[in-house]
């Protein structure tokens, strides 16, 4: 018999579904209305995320009760609700353990397995990012393959509030673990929404200093913007991580994005260049971000935000 | 304890990939090197051994064309070397199939840990050393910032979303690896020369037994259909003014002209 369920699995925290597992909904919903399949929610720990699940588009919600994260444990459930449910898709949102998982249970069940999916191609394959932006392929991993959605690509799906669907409770058998979690450390408490930003002021490794980047931040908090960083800036340790545009950030597209001392490295190219408008401060005239810039500004980010700040506060007032 | 480090050689990632007329990627101008993550898989290794004891094995699946590679980590903290050639086109399944089957045979002891760098800066499928470990029946510990030696196994530090967490694997296991708060170290030139005499074990696909059913183009599950480049964007007015305060009007009037600010 022909496979019918699209299995896609929510992350959640604190009982929220996260937002690349909505966007990884949104996937499934568009492979079911390609295929004529249904879409499956699968929820591991609490349940409480059941109704979103239902509002955002999942047709049946599928629960197992489990403990706190173990990437053992929920590799095994995921494998046991794909064969039981002999999936025609699973799909999990790219985060770190979405992508281990991903991996993990495509080579138990003997799956092709796609990461970092942007786009679903009419033909039904998966559009992703290689060579580090800089090239596109798409590629069919066949019937029952597991895919992760990249954030920031395929957006969150409609909503129908109140809307409910039917809830399975399922069990899994418990497998000892073999690399045990004794502990998770929450470093980053501010939670980035660069993918929803309208304005994201970024900076780079052109910033010069922790002391400087309070500019980007600065700059940010004027226009009502989120602030955003490349790699060297992050590695520098002047903005935390989740701050990160690029290839191995957050893939955005606002309406304004001001890149501030960032020359502009493809693989940070490739998560932003969908912004609606560019403007660029590089000192440097031959910058590669000045390729992608509607508007570049040749000169020092530090003569050159402290006016821009002055001049958007003058005419704000 | 026996490190074994899975190495990929890629492209250079500081340089955009165009593409050929036949629609494959255009890499013949591009240097090949050892792929980053790779590296610090490398760094992590060779400071464990530095600090604990043990060898260094590097491994990779290539052609001759691979060589230079395994050379250049060999000058970098590696003790041994060894290739398995072949150069088949594979998914990730295939290479790490390949790479599970070379483990078995790529040193003189079993490898307590076998270190992946957690993605390759060309496919970034960030799959192979999680299907190592499942085609190895091995615990894993994804993500990797640092590890100790802890009762007879590993603790590790995983990098996550918002932190971090600890997780404890018994030996034998897999561990992928992404950029520490250190850099891997660059060879002296004494060290260059070193590496360059130092052997490279060959092993055969029939020294592995692998089953020729399971890597390859035939067995592939994810197949390339086709490669483009992206959307380019057009670039619009640059500003260049001796005056800063010239520049910011210029460019706010543009914006303000788009209705932006």
């Amino acid at each position: 018999m022909e496979k019918q369920t699209i299995l896609v699995y929510l992350e959640t925290a604190e009982d929220q579904v996260i937002k690349v597992s909505l966007e990884a909904l949104n996937a499934a919903r568009q492979l079911a209305a390609k295929t004529g399949k249904n879409v499956t929610a699968v929820l591991i720990g609490s349940a409480a995320a059941a109704g979103a699940a239902a509002a955002y588009g999942a047709d049946e919600v599928v629960h197992v009760a489990a403990d706190s994260y173990q990437a053992d444990r929920y590799t095994e459930i995921l494998t046991a609700l794909y064969q039981r449910a002999e999936a025609s898709a699973l799909l999990l949102g790219s985060g770190r353990d979405g992508k281990e998982l991903a991996a993990r249970v495509a080579a138990r069940v003997g799956a092709g397995c796609v990461t970092d999916a942007m786009a679903l191609a009419e033909d039904g394959s998966w559009v992703r990012s290689v060579y580090g932006g800089s090239l596109q392929e798409s590629v069919d991993a066949g019937v029952g393959a597991v895919v992760t959605v990249r954030s920031g690509t395929f957006g969150k799906p409609e909503e129908t509030a109140g809307r409910t669907v039917p809830v399975t409770e399922e069990t899994v058998e418990n497998s000892e673990l073999k690399a045990v979690i004794k502990e998770a450390v929450q470093e980053l408490s501010e939670s980035v929404n660069l993918e929803d930003a309208e304005v994201i002021v970024a900076g780079g490794r052109g910033m010069g200093s922790a002391e400087n980047f309070q500019l980007v931040r600065d700059l940010a908090e004027l226009l009502g913007g989120v602030v955003g960083a490349s790699r060297p800036a992050i590695e520098d340790g002047w903005v935390p991580r989740n701050h990160q545009v690029g290839q191995s950030g957050k893939i955005v597209a606002p309406k304004l994005y001001i890149a501030c001392g960032i020359s502009g490295a493809m693989q940070h190219v490739s998560g932003m260049s969908g912004s609606g408008y560019i403007v660029a401060i590089n000192k440097d005239e031959d910058a590669p971000i000045f390729d992608v810039a509607d508007v570049g500004i040749v000169g020092n980010v530090m003569d050159i935000l402290p006016l821009m700040i002055e001049e958007i506060k003058a005419r704000k007032s | 304890m026996e490190l074994l480090v899975c190495i990929k050689q890629v492209p250079d990632d500081s340089v955009s990939v165009g593409l050929n007329a036949d629609g494959t990627p255009k890499l013949d101008e591009i240097t090949p090197v050892v792929n980053a993550f790779d590296t610090y898989a490398l760094e992590m290794a060779a400071r464990f051994k530095e600090a604990h004891g043990g060898s260094v094995t590097v491994l990779t699946v290539g052609g001759e064309g691979a060589v230079p590679a395994l050379r250049s980590c060999l000058a970098v903290g590696a003790d041994r070397a060894c290739r398995l050639a072949d150069e088949s086109a594979c998914d990730p399944q295939g290479i790490a199939y390949l790479l599970a089957q070379a483990s078995k045979k790529a040193g003189e002891q079993p490898f307590d840990v076998i270190f992946c760098g957690s993605e390759s800066t060309d496919a970034s499928s960030a799959q192979v050393g999680a299907q190592v470990a499942e085609l190895l029946g091995l615990p894993v510990i994804t993500n990797v910032l640092a590890l100790e030696p802890k009762d007879g196994g590993i603790s590790a530090k995983q990098e996550t979303e918002d932190g971090y967490r600890v997780v404890e694997a018994s030996c034998p296991c897999v561990v992928t690896i992404v950029k520490p708060d250190y850099e891997p170290r660059y060879p002296s030139i004494k060290s260059k020369m070193a590496a360059r005499k130092m052997p490279i074990t060959d092993l055969s696909l029939a020294d592995v037994e692998a089953d020729a059913g399971k890597f390859g183009p035939e067995a592939a599950k994810v197949r390339r259909v086709a490669l483009s480049a992206p959307p380019q964007r057009q670039s619009g007015v640059k500003i260049q003014e001796k005056e800063a305060a010239e520049a910011v009007r210029r460019a706010m009037e543009l914006m303000a002209g788009q209705k932006l600010i």
